[in-house]
């Protein structure tokens, strides 16, 4: 929502977090390379470090990887979402200094190219002889990093947001690989089981919460009608489902439609967010604007525009509202095109507030 | 040596890109973004490692003398335009 782009557009909130994030990433190499020295007291500095900076990098992952399932899931959880990005390039830098430890230590100095010594079978004594598991470890690392070199908004508007949201997704590729890395790699030559009990329950925590989440979704979807009566409106909801200040949403025309009331006025507009396509229903209405619950983008709920400097824009929908409930027209108006609001009868205000 | 042909030719991306991104982080990214053109050192910075994968993507939108982002598609942004036109 920036005029102007900077590097980093801190507030109290988010250097807040960025100040909890670094402590919990020290705190975690800390205490791994405690525990490491403890339990493995010949290991060398290098091998530790190897270790640390991969396992942080990985459990940093999981946790940037359940955000997103549980804002779905809870409300509770959208602050972490908003400082998301930079827990993601903290993963990257950690991922970066592994790989980077890991090519001083075992593939330069040699004859061959230290990229192409990645490839080129595995320098680990007991891990199962033949099983590349390095790669993995590489291709994850291209796409991570291209992802943290995209991260800014100028690549989100650029490259627009479907195709920078799929770029982004590519993360989970990133997470098969590197669970694939991992596998291969430390648990085959460690002993203890441990390991491969701590990575399968990541994995059983990542995807359960991403099937819940998608449940959840796919029955908002199905239990949507959009067939439209006589006038060409779609009966959406009743009056009363709606929150003050809030939104109910639909499908409509193939996409979600956020329909919110606000002081006696009932607005309907597109449900995707300019910005990252977060889901403005699921935003409130804050100081006459709909804002978005992901970055708090903000739009005004009759035109769908930003308030001005901003430019960003929505499709918006025309509404009627008829003896208690809610019509919605499924043909989107350009964006940022006012849409006269609903207007709810008096006495049905009265009844409602009473 | 196939390998090493496409470690050298990757690089070699990579290296023309880092080219580009000098000139384009000073001038041209202010060109094809509106938003850019005031932007911090620090932004135009940060965007010199997406620029070394991007660059020819970016190189077109400066060329072609385009000024602003890509409007974004999706279904009723899409429906909006197509009625717009009737
Ligand atoms: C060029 C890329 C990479 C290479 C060459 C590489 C190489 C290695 C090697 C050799 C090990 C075994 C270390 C040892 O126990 O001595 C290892 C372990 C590991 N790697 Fe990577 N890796 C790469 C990228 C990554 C990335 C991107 C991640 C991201 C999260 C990652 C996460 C891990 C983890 C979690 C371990 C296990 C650490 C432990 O023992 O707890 N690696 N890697
Ligand atoms: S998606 Fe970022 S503010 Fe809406």
């Amino acid at each position: 929502m920036g005029v102007e782009y900077t590097s980093v557009q801190w507030n109290r909130q988010k250097r807040f977090y960025d100040f909890a994030l670094a402590g919990g990433v020290g705190a975690f190499l800390l205490l791994f390379g405690v525990i490491s020295k403890l339990l493995f007291p010949l290991i060398t500095d290098e091998i530790l470090l190897i270790r640390a900076f991969g396992a942080a990098a990985f459990v940093l992952l999981h946790v940037i990887l359940c955000i997103g399932p549980l804002c779905r899931l809870n409300r509770r959880f959208l602050p972490l979402l908003y400082n998301r990005r930079h827990a993601g390039v903290t993963m990257a830098f950690l991922s970066l200094v592994h790989a980077v430890l890991v090519i001083i230590t075992y593939h330069a100095g040699g004859d061959t190219n230290p990229i192409l010594s990645i490839f080129k079978g595995s320098p680990l004594v007991g891990s199962v002889a033949g099983v590349p598991f390095q790669p993995f470890g590489f291709i994850a690392l291209v796409i991570l990093m291209l992802m943290a070199a995209t991260s800014h908004d100028f690549w989100l508007a650029n490259l627009s947001a479907p195709v920078w949201k799929s770029l982004h997704m590519l993360v989970y590729a990133a997470y098969g690989l590197l669970v694939l890395h991992v596998t291969f790699g430390v648990l085959q030559a460690e002993v203890s089981p441990i390991y491969v009990a701590i990575t399968a329950l990541g994995l059983v925590i990542v995807l359960g919460l991403h099937l819940t989440a998608a449940f959840k979704e796919v029955a908002l979807d199905r239990s949507c009608n959009d067939t439209p009566g006589n006038d060409g409106f779609v009966d959406a909801c009743a009056l009363a489902d709606i929150p003050e200040k809030r939104a109910r949403i639909i499908c409509l025309s193939g996409e979600r439609v956020a329909i919110f009331k606000y002081d006696g006025k009932v607005s309907a507009v597109s449900n995707v967010c300019q910005h990252q396509n977060g889901p403005l229903g699921e935003g409130r209405i804050l100081d006459g604007c709909i804002t978005c619950p992901w970055h708090g983008y903000q739009y005004l709920p009759d035109t769908g525009a930003s308030p001005p400097p901003f430019v960003e824009k929505v499709p918006t929908f025309n509404v009627r509202v008829k003896r208690g409930r809610v019509f919605v027209h499924p043909k989107p108006n350009p964006p940022g095109t006012r849409a006269e609001p609903g207007v709810i009868p008096v006495e049905k205000i009265e009844l409602q507030t009473a | 040596m196939i390998a090493q042909g496409i470690l050298l030719m990757t690089g070699g991306y990579l290296m023309c890109g880092l080219v580009f991104a000098i000139p384009f982080a000073l001038v041209g990214v202010g060109k094809i973004d509106p938003h850019a053109a005031h932007g911090s050192w620090g932004f135009r910075l940060l965007i010199i490692p997406g620029t070394m994968f991007f660059w020819p993507l970016l190189a077109y939108r400066w060329i072609k003398g385009v000024h602003e982002p890509p409007a974004e598609v999706n279904p009723h942004r899409c429906a909006a335009r197509k009625g717009a036109q009737q």
